[in-house]
């Protein structure tokens, strides 16, 4: 045992596989498609053409199950992170790798690329099962029409980085509860008060929040009112950046 | 070899531990003593970089822990109990860690055997006792088969037969020429393994000493017999420098000689002994008596500032 040290790539190898051998991770990534298939199937087959989603995005309409993969991908991230100082393996994590900061960006990696992956492939497989149901109707569309594709990609890059945004909080707040209730709460719910304050700036501010954003991004063709494709991607990333900066900055300061 | 420069750790007002220094040498056993709350956890946390000293320093090997390009293979450590995921499994805990250094898989089967855990190791950690779950936080301490070896209160829920596991495993690492650190509340049990004590009160350093001169020193050593003879073996002892004292019929404490000797000059004389044992209780009071002085030290002077 020579060559032992700590690299990039081994603590890599440890975190994805510490990710994998806990069950709630299969669980979680398992409802993602799971959820998605079953709601974009459930609308398809009750859609009715002229009825009150006729405008809305047909790529949003079939997506709508993203609502509880928000949700699951959030948890996720909060799991990573303040699961370790739940259950007191975080102080196992740190004399392994006490120079701490390779296992936050290590984390965000696996969770964003393996969110990314399970997200796009469901987005893939749920849009054309939920148009075949959708075919005589006017949401009816294809994977070729303008926009869908970067629909489909740009909704699972968004959920990624709401995945590190959550894993970033995890780690700032340290407990599970306390991070899943901070999640949901600036998140996912301030915004929608926000929303009702009579002042256009908020408006305009609201529209760039993590679940707005994500919307924006699941449009195949951009409304107005709401933020463009790019600004919404570029509004997620710094939502993650910004969480997981404010992460690293304590992870290095505080005792574990 | 560990060493503690002015070590003093600060939480709010609360100051845990206070100007400590000390060097942990290789290849004997370090008894590292105090009573619960007294700042021996967060010195190991200092020593291991979990928290940061408020003033002074600790290096491990000659620098700071974190400094080690391979840390685990500098030491390895047994933390308080609880430092896992209870839904993963004793394997799958200490393969992600092996990984992290590239130790090979082999090692970590090499420890499960080592620790006697390979027929649970693939059981989540959840369902295994207090003992168990030691075995596994031994286990991880062994994995980078490191040069000094922290243990935080190791025989804490361990069975007789695995607290007599301990203390011949941390004497043959010590043989091995490792540095072995060892935190316990019990002077006793310490005190069977242990070659050199540094004992704490309230965060500070009370005695940086041998265990021989701390038994000395304390009074301690006195041994028990228990004989229908004692009369005689009374008069076969006396010897200058031993003393007797018999405070129930037929039961004698004997200070300043040895079991060996008490034994081989009752069994040249024919005396039937029903028990002879070497009195450890009397130095678990020493400790306690060095302990508690601190205690009311520190309270007389925070009265008094009062």
């Amino acid at each position: 045992m020579t060559s032992l040290t700590v690299t990039p790539t081994r603590v890599l190898h440890a975190e994805w596989h510490k990710l994998w051998t806990i069950r709630s991770t299969w669980i979680n990534l398992a409802l993602v498609p799971v959820l998605t298939v079953g709601t974009g199937l459930a609308i398809g087959a009750s859609y009715e053409s002229g009825g009150g989603d006729s405008d809305v995005d047909v790529v949003l309409l079939t997506l709508l199950g993203m609502q509880f993969t928000q949700i699951i991908v959030g948890v996720l991230g909060v799991l990573t992170t303040a699961g370790e100082y739940s259950t007191g393996l975080i102080r196992s994590t740190m004399t392994a790798v006490p120079r701490r900061l390779p296992v936050l960006w290590t984390k965000a990696a696996v969770l964003a690329s393996i969110t990314f992956t399970v997200v796009l492939a469901t987005n893939l497989l749920t849009f054309p099962l939920a148009q075949t149901l959708l075919a005589d109707t006017d949401q009816a569309a294809s994977l070729g029409d303008p926009g869908i594709i970067r629909a489909l990609v740009g909704n699972a890059a968004g959920l990624a980085l709401l995945a590190v945004t959550a894993l970033g909080i995890g780690s700032l707040v340290r407990s599970v509860p306390g991070g899943i209730g901070v999640l949901t709460g600036a998140l996912l719910i301030l915004p929608e008060v926000l929303r009702m304050l009579p002042y256009n700036v908020v408006d305009d501010a609201v529209r760039y929040f993590p679940t707005k954003a994500l919307d924006a991004l699941t449009h195949a063709d951009p409304t107005p009112g709401t933020a463009t494709p790019g600004a919404a991607l570029l509004a997620l990333a710094l939502w993650a950046v910004a969480t997981l900066t404010a992460a690293a900055l304590l992870l290095k300061r505080r005792d574990v | 070899m560990i060493t503690a420069h002015q070590l003093t750790k600060r939480y709010g007002d609360r100051t845990v531990v206070t100007d400590l220094s000390f060097t942990v040498r290789p290849g004997t056993v370090t008894g590292f003593l105090g009573p619960n709350g007294s700042g021996k956890s967060t010195t190991l946390r200092m020593i291991l970089g979990l928290d940061a000293p408020t003033r002074g320093h600790a290096t491990v090997g000659g620098r700071a822990y974190a400094a080690h390009p391979a840390p685990l293979h500098e030491v390895g450590a047994l933390l308080e109990a609880g430092s896992l995921h209870p839904g993963r499994t004793a394997y799958h805990h200490l393969t992600a860690l092996a990984l992290t250094h590239g130790i090979p898989k082999s090692r970590v089967g090499h420890v499960l055997d080592l620790t006697g855990l390979t027929e649970a190791a693939h059981r989540r950690v959840k369902g295994f006792s207090l003992g168990m779950g030691q075995r596994l936080g031994i286990a991880a301490a062994l994995l980078g088969d490191p040069a000094t070896v922290v243990l935080d209160e190791p025989v804490n829920g361990l069975d007789p037969e695995g607290v007599l596991w301990i203390r011949t495993l941390l004497k043959s690492l010590a043989a091995e020429g490792r540095t072995v650190f060892v935190s316990s509340h019990l002077m006793s049990e310490t005190a069977l393994t242990a070659e050199h004590l540094i004992i704490i009160g309230r965060g500070r350093l009370l005695a940086d000493t041998t265990v021989e001169d701390f038994v000395r020193q304390s009074g301690a050593g006195t041994v028990k017999v228990v004989t229908p003879d004692a009369p005689t073996l009374v008069r076969l002892l006396s010897a200058p420098g031993v003393h007797i004292t018999a405070d129930t019929p037929g039961t004698l404490d004997v200070r300043g000689t040895d079991t060996e000797h008490i034994g081989r000059t009752a069994a040249a004389h024919g005396i039937t002994l029903f028990e002879l044992t070497p009195n450890a209780a009397s130095l678990e009071q020493a400790f306690m008596d060095l302990t508690r002085d601190s205690v009311e030290f520190a309270a007389t002077l925070e009265g008094a500032r009062a």
